[in-house]
């Protein structure tokens, strides 16, 4: 064999091994989260090291007690509420704001679109000290809605940024026509614009919403009564109060996991879809 | 682009052309004057009126786009109606407005496509029904044929040029073609790096060029352009080029001796001897461009190119006599004089 | 004169008004929090008095500094973060530049391995961490439940509560910080998905023409990838560290969750959040807070330093 015929060879039984690799580390835990949820405590503490789930045994009670005995449902209402808010709140924000530092012209225009990434170099925990001191002095600390708005500034500006990246290959004239034509700066973000940035939008969209629903350091920290927590809140309390019933942890871990998964398995397809078709010409 | 001292006035119902190279400034006078970009100092004025506070929507225009700039998610029909329907036109008035313009432009089967499955001819169509539909005061067009292929943009000028009479609108047209300025144009204003060299008619730009820019921007092949000085011998001008020499003869000039440039028009140099002048030019290369031939030639020091008919016996290397009327001869002294 | 403008005063006007909720939002929860903490800093304050102290009493002292430095847990801490950053983020490079490197090209089942490989990083921290923790539960997880019954393990690996763990390695005697290495390869396994994507994004952007030049020329895989894929992916992976960096550098919740700081795995984030919630301390951990910040400018100063030598 020639040294270029060994090394390809090498090379594809490496990758296959490697993708073998990846796919078992990744998917491992979350193939472990979902089974555990469905097995009885008795399972788990006697049988720990069975990686298998037989069909006939499986188990809802899990479920059962965190939705109705450990106020999950509750929970999933929280987190519902909070991040589709956070999503409208933040698009509808981004957009304005992104095609404002794009198109118009004002002065700090050229500070607004760069600046607006340094506030990713804090960290969160810098940013929790002062507004629980703050809140905590304004009675605010309990709050969903003032926790919506500390989402808004965690996700605001890095959704700005992408709409305006996004914003600057669309062709200026076309606004400009519609500018003529008769709309006023808003018509064109409202009959142009959104439009024609679907793809960049539901992106957004998606990015918003995972990180207000897997958020957790923010809302371990300012909310205090359990019928207003969030489901990261909540699998934290869980977590604390029960020490061996992991099976509950496991199916609550669940719970939170799937609708981010399936939102991003579902919009991943849509999305490339979405990007190789729209091929604007003219 | 910095445009400077640019004062251009445009009559009701005139094809007004903005011409120049790439980067001389006239898309973005044409933007200014829509109101899309604001200018620095100076003033809008339509109709007597100072339009520099409205926004583009209420000045009462209508544009047309290099790239034509249609609304790629709507319909044909939608892109037309668009502007009407921004200003609550009523919807009887708005059909009846789609589908004079598209037959107008001869569109009506593509009403309900959307602009990607239209060819390029197609859409630039489209993009003048969509200005046209409005009938706005003011028509601005921003280089709408330089997308086209050769063929194509020939038919729509001309189609341009009949609409134009058809629908008496005022338009002021930018492009960098010389050719469509030439023939579109009630006015031709034209531009170089932001500043305007000259206005006029068509013929009055070609016969009377004001500098040496407009001089060789129009026309083409391009004019013959000298540099030399201006000399009296026997109290007859005359043009001392880089080896030969021009009688100017009966010509009133009021430049004393010095330098200045000469321009002369292929069309207006002819072979044979004239009397008081010997200019001998060796044939270089011949050009054939079917209707007739263009002699590059050398005379002098400097090349020469003038036109002869197409079954002209000359040959290069052959030396011929050529003359010029010192009539169409065009001189030069910074600006233009004659 | 006026008229001339109003266009672009309008302009201005509603640009205004277009950016002001979100200005006022960032500026009120992210800037203002940040000189707040500079403020706090230089504050004693304790979080039991909050009530009572005044917040605005300009009492300025450095005390909350001399607390924290004079801390004997000081230095261990910047050793832990300075490792845990540094590993963490070059782990999961390498990791994500492996996965990249696997997924390029064509294969049967590639899309679903993209989106697969993802599910990591996206996936909620509270998940993640307590699965984790429980897989590698010394009592009750399967890692070493599965090591002990087949018999590579002789007794159960307390993965992320214990500091210190002694191997045997080829006749050297090597002390492991155990704790610290698990939760630095956790941040690997939950980061590399975002190195995966930006460097297959660059991957799929070298021209093939390039490989193909090469190959004419003589070159074998290994060589090519050494001599045109790695430098091509120069920019890539030098902006990721940056990113990572910075990003890890700032991290709590996944320590906290997995190991609440404990067993040698407290880093500057966890110690923040010891002073002002544990002791109760709020000046000593803007303090330290502070101190963090200083690390950041200092890493970015060396960072674009570096980058500046490099483009010459």
């Amino acid at each position: 064999m020639s040294r270029e015929h060994l090394e390809t060879n090498i090379i594809r039984i490496l990758r296959i091994l490697g993708i073998i690799f990846f796919i078992i580390i990744v998917a491992f835990p979350f193939y472990w989260m979902i089974v555990s949820s469905f097995k009885s405590l008795e399972e788990l503490l006697m049988r720990p090291a069975n990686l298998w789930l037989d069909i006939r045994k499986i188990n809802f009670n899990a479920y059962y007690e965190v939705l109705f005995e450990h106020g999950f449902s509750r929970y999933i209402a929280n987190s519902t509420y909070v991040s589709i808010i956070t999503v409208a709140l933040s698009v509808t924000l981004a957009t304005v704001g992104g095609y404002a530092v794009t198109r118009l012209r004002f002065r700090g225009q050229a500070f607004m679109s760069y600046s607006i990434l340094i506030i990713y170099m804090f960290p969160a925990i810098v940013l929790v000290i002062p507004l629980y001191v703050v809140f905590s002095h304004m009675g605010l600390r309990d709050s969903i809605h003032v926790l919506i708005l500390v989402y808004l500034a965690q996700t605001l500006p890095v959704a700005l940024y992408m709409l305006r990246s996004y914003f600057q290959t669309l062709p200026v004239e076309i606004e400009y026509a519609g500018l003529i034509d008769g709309c006023s700066r808003m018509g064109v973000i409202w009959r142009i614009i959104i439009p024609l940035s679907a793809p960049a939008l539901a992106s957004v969209a998606l990015y918003t919403f995972m990180i207000a629903w897997n958020e957790f350091l923010f809302a371990f920290m300012f909310l205090d009564t359990p019928e207003k927590f969030t489901l990261s809140r909540g699998v934290v309390q869980l977590a604390g109060s029960v020490h061996l019933s992991k099976q509950l942890v496991m199916a609550a871990s669940v719970m939170v996991t799937v609708p981010i998964l399936v939102l991003f398995l579902f919009f991943e397809r849509y999305l490339v879809r979405g990007l190789t078709s729209g091929a604007m010409k003219g | 682009m910095a445009l400077s001292r640019v004062d251009i006035k445009v009559k009701d119902g005139e094809f007004c052309v903005l011409l120049g190279p790439s980067g001389c400034g006239k898309s973005t006078l044409l933007n200014i004057i829509a109101g899309l970009i604001p200018q620095d100092q100076g003033t809008v004025l339509l109709d007597g009126q100072s339009v520099d506070s409205l926004a583009p929507r209420d000045r009462d225009i209508a544009m047309v786009f290099q790239s034509y700039a249609l609304y790629p998610h709507m319909s044909v029909s939608q892109n037309l109606s668009f502007g009407l329907r921004m200003r609550g036109t009523p919807k009887p008035t708005i059909r009846e407005s789609v589908q004079w313009v598209a037959r107008l432009l001869g569109i009506e089967d593509l009403l309900d496509r959307k602009p990607r499955e239209l060819s390029g001819g197609q859409r630039q169509r489209v993009a003048m029904g969509r200005a046209l539909v409005r009938r706005p005061k003011l028509f601005l067009l921003d280089e709408p044929l330089s997308n086209l292929d050769a063929r194509l943009r020939a038919n729509v000028r001309l189609e341009l040029k009949q609409m134009h009479h058809q629908i008496q609108g005022t338009m002021i047209y930018v492009t960098h073609d010389q050719v469509e300025a030439m023939t579109l144009g009630d006015k031709v204003v034209v531009m170089r790096d932001g500043k305007v060299h000259q206005i006029g008619p068509p013929e009055a730009i070609y016969s009377y060029p004001s500098n040496t820019f407009v001089a060789t921007f129009i026309g083409s092949p391009e004019i013959n352009l000298y540099r030399g000085m201006l000399v009296r011998k026997d109290g007859l001008p005359h043009f001392q080029g880089a080896g030969f020499s021009l009688n100017l003869g009966r010509l009133q000039i009021d430049l004393k001796e010095g330098e200045v440039e000469v321009g002369i028009r292929p069309e207006d140099i002819g072979t044979g001897q004239a009397e008081s002048m010997d200019l001998r030019a060796k044939v270089e290369m011949i050009s054939y461009v079917g209707s007739e031939k263009y002699i590059h030639a050398r005379l002098g020091d400097e090349a020469l190119t003038f036109c002869a008919p197409k079954d002209t016996a000359l040959q290069p290397g052959n030396v011929v006599h050529v003359a010029v009327d010192p009539g169409r001869v065009h001189i030069f002294h910074k600006g233009r004089r004659i | 004169m006026v008229n001339r403008q109003s266009l672009l005063h309008q302009e201005a006007r509603l640009a205004f008004w277009m950016l002001a909720p979100t200005f006022i939002v960032v500026m009120a929860f992210v800037v203002f929090p940040v000189i707040w903490n500079l403020w706090l800093s230089l504050k004693p304050v304790s979080l039991g008095a909050l009530r009572g102290t005044s917040l605005f009493e300009f009492n300025l002292s450095l005390v909350n500094f001399h607390k924290v430095f004079g801390d004997p847990d000081f230095v261990p801490i910047l050793l832990t973060t300075l490792f845990y950053t540094v590993g963490g983020s070059i782990l999961s490079i390498i990791l994500g530049l492996t996965a990249a490197l696997l997924v390029h090209g064509e294969f049967p089942g590639r899309g679903l391995c993209r989106g697969l490989f993802i599910a990591p990083y996206i996936a909620p921290v509270v998940a993640v961490t307590f699965t984790w923790s429980f897989i590698l539960d010394p009592q009750l997880g399967v890692l070493n439940w599965l090591a002990v019954n087949t018999g590579l393990l002789t007794q159960p690996i307390p993965f992320l509560s214990q500091r210190w763990m002694e191997l045997d390695i080829t006749g050297m005697r090597v002390r492991l910080p155990l704790a610290l290495t698990s939760v630095i390869l956790f941040e690997g396994w939950r980061y590399f998905p975002f190195a995966f994507l930006f460097i297959l994004a660059r991957l799929q952007s070298i021209p093939d023409e390039l490989y193909h030049a090469a190959s004419v020329d003589g070159a074998s895989p290994f060589q090519r990838f050494y001599n045109i894929t790695l430098p091509q992916l120069a920019t890539v992976l030098s902006t990721l560290f940056l990113f990572r960096f910075i990003w890890t550098i700032n991290k709590f919740d996944d320590i906290f969750l997995l190991t609440r700081g404990h067993a040698g795995t407290k880093v500057i984030t966890i110690k923040i959040y010891d002073y002002a919630f544990g002791e109760f301390n709020i000046g000593a951990g803007s303090a330290v807070a502070m101190v963090l910040f200083a690390i950041l400018l200092l890493f970015l100063f060396i960072y674009f330093r570096w980058i500046v030598k490099e483009m010459r």
